[in-house]
């Protein structure tokens, strides 16, 4: 023990640095990414959801459908400001998040640490499935918003392929179980349900909406590739009903 | 000169209290403290804190807890401090409560008071059972603030060790070793604060905390102060014991209602709950019908023994007596004994709203300490002590729920006179002896580090708590109190063969606790030949071949001065301020 | 417990520079034994299970009965305090690490002094004028005492911290406990004078918004603090002082 300070003293890491109060942007950018995920990408899964569902009364319906939401006002500059642009945004940001969290679930193995965990890989999911759905559905192939009486056969050729249905079924369930959780997440954090009581309760609520969804989208999913539209024309006469009306705009 | 530079060291409730006080009077501090402030030993006070607001209509005054105090300390307290302190006992409740204390409220929105031992009022403030931490995070939060604004500086992680004291003896600052690095420095100050707590570690278990070793106590007495009433020790009378600690179990259990009782049958191994009341021995009650199971620390630790020992009723023949609240509702239980309860369940494993829990007396707190003046200075100038570790407001047995009060009050004191003392002093002759100081510093560490022989220092630690426990707590007899300062010269002898299995110069926790053992058989010995020298019983200190008070001989202070000799330290009295309050017999059978 | 011995493996560590090693120590169990009594006992005789001579652990440690937030570390694994680790309930042989987040000092000792910066940067503190005689506080209905009661019971160990994926370098996360400070202040009656700057302060980077809501701090902390609570009632309330200020200019 010197009175000066020991030559060789060792040098320790600087550690969590502490909060920058007040400074720098990240609360902007990540609230707009939690906000994002319900409108409007949430809306549009919804919407989306629904428009799917059409699909159960047959090949005309859903080109109807498709057809609707086309003749939307403005339909391109929806689909860009309210749909790709957003989730490109949720989703890039969404996997900055990821690597910038470390996930514990071995040591700590509690319901809330799976959640947080699984919200991140149901994102991956999406994030794979919607980048080659939206290709292949949107941009390849047949351009259905000038042919959306091919929408159905479209999508029944992708699902004949055993293996395009594994993806569509595990990204349909992992959508919904990000939706809904994400749903619950946003309550939380924002404060909505600020009591465990509360939260406990929307918990319930979401986990049964997210199965709803869910259910929704594989009958969807059924309506495809079932029995009961087998080899669906290639263009569809498309029935003139009124067709639903739902809010936001679309593009399968 | 500028404005004065204070050094207080110890972040406990009263070096806190000091630090708050200077700063707002402009001064600057350097705060010394071996663990963060907020992990100090005040956090482990449970009870609460007195104050006679008398917001229960019973007619409480500043004056009824000011003769409570003088009657519960034995009359061995001087009197015009504590009165000073019981007067300003109500506005430092208010002073905390404005802090943002969490004080358990009445429905109107008032603080809630409870009762504690060795009163009939209802006086004692409280937060949940975790008064104490409750009080210290004010105190760290006030305190943090001025460390925002760049009123004082921390120096966490840092061990005084001694005194820089000049060539007329005036202190000039302090020299402190750095736990991490382990670097050795010496920092210049107008005027030092201690408020380093108590000294339990010399016990080896205790209800004190880890850092609680009377070394910086023990650092300035081989440096000239004076120590008084090292004698008293307040033995508390419901601890949990451990492996590694006594776990205090609060009087506010008693305040609430506990009871104390142990099977009437000796060695009665029925469970507690099948026990009928008939076969209860509820003995503090009987013993005591006026104030039960409130009656003073030092009464019920020694009826406890009692029952124990004489009486051979402990539960299961062992030495542990029930504490029962299994009487009380559990919401009320949770509402103010909250946090007790919850230790008593994790390291007990048995929950005490249904089964009642044993305990056992364990040493508690230090009511002698350095010998301070009515300004809180010692007798080295420049040189202030606060809190436990010092003497002054106890007398020979302290009433719960009044250290906290003595710790904030006696700050509170101590920083504005630190201040004032530190505005007239002149400046030091050349280096105020900071060279000196810190090369006699280095010599003991380098000896300390360098040296061979075969003694593990946490053993000698074990033997000294081991003989101190067995012969300076409750039961005082001659022979033992020989007996056990014979061993501690013999520890201080084996001390010289320490030989330290780390010799590292990076966080070596055993060179710094080699460094406050030899401090702490020092101090043993002042305790030990304190109680040898005082042939009577009075308060916390007992002797059953002399049972009786007496007055004539013994109403004085104890002082104790270093000698540096073998024989031990030299001994003194001195008159005790009684001008408020005459002497007389203390009973707590009947009301006074 | 059957066996009449305790094995511990401690990861010890001279220097941050350098290696870590595992220890393996033989104890002999006594009842009531938690795993600061079994350190307390290695520093009484510093020898490994394979015979060799050691250093004592350097670990923090203080009161001992959980209140301080001293000694804090991970055991088989998961964070919690070593004191109210009673060895009879824990599977042996007991791995004892140091926190993981915390610049580490030596073997089971880090440096858990950004906790305390955070509460220098959202002024956790009620800015009383002074400490001079301003007769009695403010009233303050028992309701509201039974709301901030529990958030000033934290005692800083860490442990949310330890334990929240989101807390590391890259976030520089302020963490739980801070969070729950904020909350405590803001709730009462002279402390809200502050509220908005703490709110501003927990907008920063680093803030309230790095929570990933993974509720671990809830399920670790030993003073079972109200944590989830606490963090979900400030972001709103950042949130629409965010909301505020922007529309306020």
């Amino acid at each position: 023990m010197a009175t000066a300070q020991n030559p060789s003293t060792p040098t320790m890491r600087p550690g969590v640095q502490p909060l920058r109060a007040g400074q720098g942007t990240t609360f902007l950018w990540r609230k707009l990414h939690s906000l994002l995920g319900i409108v409007p990408i949430g809306a549009f899964l919804l919407e989306h959801l629904l428009s799917n569902f059409e699909a159960l009364k047959g090949p005309a319906a859903y080109g109807a459908q498709v057809k609707f939401l086309n003749s939307l006002p403005l339909v391109r500059v929806l689909e860009w400001v309210f749909i790709f642009l957003p989730i490109l945004y949720h989703g890039l940001y969404g996997v900055y998040i990821w690597l910038r969290g470390k996930s514990n679930i071995v040591y700590y193995p509690w319901a809330g640490n799976w959640m947080y965990t699984a919200q991140r890989y149901t994102g991956l999911i999406a994030i794979l499935y919607i980048g080659q759905h939206v290709l292949r559905q949107r941009f390849m192939g047949i351009s259905l918003p000038e042919n959306p009486g091919a929408a159905f056969a479209k999508v029944q050729h992708e699902l004949a392929n055993p293996w395009m249905l594994a993806v569509y079924i595990i990204a349909m369930i992992a959508i919904c179980w990000h939706f809904a959780y994400g749903i619950w997440l946003f309550a939380a954090k924002w404060g909505i349900t600020p009591g465990t009581t509360a939260r406990k309760r929307f918990g319930y609520i979401c986990a049964a909406f997210g199965l709803a969804l869910a259910i929704m989208g594989l009958a969807s999913i059924w309506a495809f590739v079932g029995p009961t539209y087998r080899n669906a024309p290639d263009i569809a006469p498309l029935s003139y009903l009124a067709a639903p009306v739902h809010a936001g705009s679309h593009t399968v | 000169m500028a404005s004065p530079r204070i050094i207080v060291v110890g972040g406990g409730l009263a070096g806190l209290a000091a630090v708050i006080k200077i700063a707002e009077a402009g001064g600057s501090v350097d705060l010394f403290s071996i663990v963060p402030v907020k992990r100090s030993h005040s956090v482990c006070a449970q009870g609460g804190i007195n104050a006679a607001k008398d917001l229960k209509g019973e007619g409480d005054s500043t004056d009824k807890h000011f003769d409570d105090t003088i009657y519960g300390g034995d009359f061995l307290a001087n009197q015009t401090p504590v009165k000073a302190m019981c007067e300003a006992a109500p506005g430092i409740i208010d002073l905390l409560d404005r802090m943002g204390v969490p004080f358990n409220r009445t429905p109107e929105g008032l603080l809630d008071f409870r009762r504690f031992g060795g009163t009939l009022y209802q006086r004692t403030a409280f937060a949940g059972a975790t008064t104490g931490q409750q009080l210290l995070y004010a105190l760290d939060e006030q305190v943090r603030r001025h460390e925002a604004e760049g009123k004082v500086k921390k120096y966490e992680g840092w061990e005084f060790l001694s005194a820089v004291l000049d060539s007329k003896g005036v202190a000039r600052g302090i020299t402190a070793l750095d736990l991490r690095t382990m670097e050795l420095r010496s920092f210049p100050a107008d005027a030092i604060i201690l408020a380093t707590g108590g000294i339990g570690a010399i016990f080896g278990k205790s209800t004190n905390s880890v850092v609680c070793t009377g070394s910086a106590q023990s650092a300035i007495f081989q440096q000239g102060a004076w120590y008084a009433n090292g004698e008293f020790i307040q033995v508390h009378p419901t601890a949990i014991p451990g492996e590694d600690k006594l776990r205090l179990m609060s009087e506010s259990a008693r305040g609430e209602g506990g009871r104390v009782w142990v099977p009437r049958k000796p060695g009665d191994s029925r469970p507690a709950k099948q026990i009928p009341e008939a076969e209860r021995f509820y003995f503090l009650e009987e013993w005591y019908p006026k104030y039960g199971n409130l009656v003073p620390r030092d009464i019920a630790t020694r009826a406890i023994h009692r029952v124990v020992y004489q009486e051979g009723l402990g539960i299961d023949g062992q030495p542990m007596v029930y504490l029962d609240l299994t009487h009380i509702d559990r919401a009320t239980l949770d509402r103010k004994l909250g946090g007790i309860l919850e230790i008593y369940e994790k390291f007990v494993g048995v929950d005490p709203h249904v089964e009642p829990m044993k305990i056992f007396p364990g040493m508690h707190y230090t009511m002698g300490g350095i010998w301070v003046d009515f300004n809180q200075m010692t007798n080295i100038p420049g040189i202030f002590a606060a809190g436990e570790c010092e003497y002054q407001y106890h007398g020979a047995n302290r009433l719960g729920a009044n250290s906290l009060v003595s710790c904030i009050f006696g700050g509170f004191h101590a920083g504005p006179n630190a201040l004032n003392y530190a505005k007239n002093l002149p400046a030091p002759e050349g280096d105020g002896g900071h060279a000196a100081e810190l090369a006699r510093q280095a010599e003991i560490n380098t000896r300390l580090i360098k040296n061979e022989g075969g003694e593990n220092p946490f053993k000698l630690w074990r033997e000294l708590g081991q003989i101190m426990t067995e012969h300076v707590t409750v039961i005082r007899f001659n022979k033992g109190l020989q007996k056990a300062d014979e061993k501690i010269v013999s520890l201080i002898e084996r001390y010289k063969r320490i030989n330290l299995s780390d010799k590292s110069q990076w966080a070596n926790t055993s060179f710094a606790f080699a460094r406050q053992l030899k401090n702490m058989l020092e101090i043993s010995r002042v305790v030990t030949l304190g109680a040898l020298q005082r042939d009577e019983s009075r308060g916390a200190h007992y002797k059953p071949d002399f049972p009786d008070r007496n007055d004539e001989k013994f109403l004085k202070t104890t002082k104790a001065s270093y000698s540096g000799d073998v024989v031990g330290p030299r001994f003194e009295f001195e008159e005790v301020d009684t001008q408020y309050i005459k002497p007389r017999p203390r009973r707590y059978d009947v009301a006074k | 417990m059957a066996n009449k011995t305790v094995q511990l493996e401690i990861k010890r560590q001279a220097t941050p520079d350098a290696p870590a090693v595992w220890e393996k120590f033989d104890l002999e169990w006594r009842p009531g034994m938690n795993v600061t009594s079994a350190l307390m006992e290695i520093a009484a005789n510093p020898v490994t299970a394979d015979g060799h001579s050691t250093t004592p652990v350097t670990y923090d440690s203080n009161c001992l009965e959980e209140i301080c937030g001293s000694c804090a570390m991970r055991i088989n694994g998961k964070a919690r305090m070593a004191c109210s680790a009673l060895v009879e309930n824990i599977e042996q042989p007991i791995r004892i690490e140091p926190l993981s987040k915390f610049p580490l000092v030596r073997d089971l000792q880090v440096d858990r002094s950004v906790l305390f910066e955070n509460l220098k940067a959202v002024k956790a503190w009620v800015p009383i004028d002074g400490t001079y005689d301003l007769g009695a506080g403010p009233r303050l209905f028992p309701q509201d005492q039974e709301v901030n009661y529990p958030l000033s019971n934290c005692i800083s160990c860490t442990c949310c911290m330890e334990v929240c994926p989101q807390f590391n370098e890259e976030t520089g996360f302020v963490g739980a406990a801070t969070i729950a400070q904020v909350r405590l202040f803001n709730n009462h009656p002279t402390g809200k004078v502050l509220k908005e700057e703490r709110l501003r302060a927990l907008a920063g980077d680093g803030g309230v918004q790095e929570c990933g809501y993974a509720q671990n701090c809830v399920e670790v902390c030993p003073k079972q603090l109200p944590l989830t609570n606490a963090i979900s009632d400030v972001s709103r309330e950042v949130l629409l002082q965010k909301a505020k200020d922007f529309l306020r200019g």
